[in-house]
């Protein structure tokens, strides 16, 4: 069970994000932005698309560390932080493969009239997802938890590891619409300053919602535990 | 550049012509211009292709989102404290102290 003061600090955390996320909110819609052909109004979608991936790839960073302590100390309840973690980067993950895929509907392929056309860095991500999705499957086929929470640790951590190459290293070698491929860059030179601005803070500000949520799920679940024995959401 | 400014420079903007780029079954969308606007709020809201309609729908649903999280904190502590109250203290999600150093001798 959390303590008072750490129900205290979720609290405090959970505020700020809602009134931080709520400002990055106006401001992504508020503030002008260059007007860029194709582009035009979805380039804003720069504040809201880009922060899941970095929220995702953070959200699998806190789970494969817990599931490194739960092969170090046999710890269950860093199982269940593992889990959740896992559980809420998927969230995310979804949430920027499917806004992406709206967002390339019509800007890469408004002539097109296509949502889905194997762009590598497209396919890579969402095999990223089913590499995420078989660490559920996988949890199911164990249940003596102690078995469970080890054997789920050891593949998340193979997960985590693949999570570089799949969303970043194998992306850039590979011609893609996507920015960040090769001949197109990702971010550095042609982004307006005025977008940083905002961009930067939607980062901290959905990693924050992440924290919020996966907490938010761990104290859930350790609830569950304490009445039936199974940590499982 | 602080909001305001950034509100100004969307009022400075012209007004795109899209007469020419009507299609057929089309009202010409001719932007705030042609609009009547009469209060500050609608102006506003009027302005830029009415982007800030956009914007207040994303806000009103972010509320609801916020309200849901919230109702949801209150009702698992409540639920944690029934628990405490309710369940004695023994933790099972303490690791396990002879399983695990059994498992470090093979």
């Amino acid at each position: 069970m959390y303590t008072e003061r750490q129900k205290k600090r979720y609290r405090l955390i959970r505020n700020v994000v809602i009134v931080w996320l709520t400002v990055v909110l106006v401001a992504g819609f508020m503030v002008a932005i260059p007007r860029i052909s194709i582009l035009e109004h979805t380039a804003r979608n720069l504040y809201f698309h880009v922060p899941m991936w970095f929220t995702m790839m953070a959200a699998t960073l806190v789970s494969a560390w817990h599931s490194i302590g739960v092969l170090r100390t046999d710890s269950l309840i860093r199982d269940i932080r593992a889990l959740q973690a896992a559980r809420v980067a998927v969230v995310f993950g979804i949430l920027g493969l499917t806004t992406g895929m709206l967002w390339a509907r019509f800007t890469w392929y408004v002539e097109a009239d296509i949502w889905w056309n194997f762009d590598p860095r497209q396919t890579l991500a969402a095999l990223q997802l089913l590499i995420y999705g078989a660490y559920f499957v996988l949890r199911t086929a164990v249940d003596e938890p102690l078995r469970r929470a080890r054997v789920a640790a050891v593949y998340n951590i193979f997960a985590a590891v693949t999570v570089p190459f799949l969303l970043y290293v194998l992306p850039r070698q590979q011609e893609s619409l996507h920015p960040g491929a090769d001949g197109n860059p990702a971010f550095s030179e042609i982004t307006d300053p005025v977008m940083r601005l905002i961009f930067y803070p939607a980062i901290i500000g959905f990693i924050g919602l992440f924290w919020v949520l996966y907490t938010q799920r761990v104290r859930t679940a350790i609830v569950k535990h304490r009445l039936t024995s199974d940590p499982e959401l | 550049m602080n909001l305001p400014t950034g509100i100004a420079m969307y009022l400075l903007q012209e007004a795109p012509d899209r007469a020419a780029e009507a299609a057929p079954y089309d009202s010409i969308w001719t932007d705030a211009g042609s609009n009547a606007a009469s209060g500050a709020f609608e102006q506003v809201m009027l302005s830029n292709d009415k982007l800030f309609v956009v914007l207040g729908v994303v806000l009103i649903i972010w509320i609801g989102l916020i309200v849901l999280l919230l109702r949801t904190d209150r009702r698992l502590a409540s639920l944690e404290r029934t628990v405490e109250e309710n369940i004695p203290e023994e933790d099972p999600l303490a690791p396990p102290t002879e399983t695990s150093s059994d498992r470090t001798t093979p």
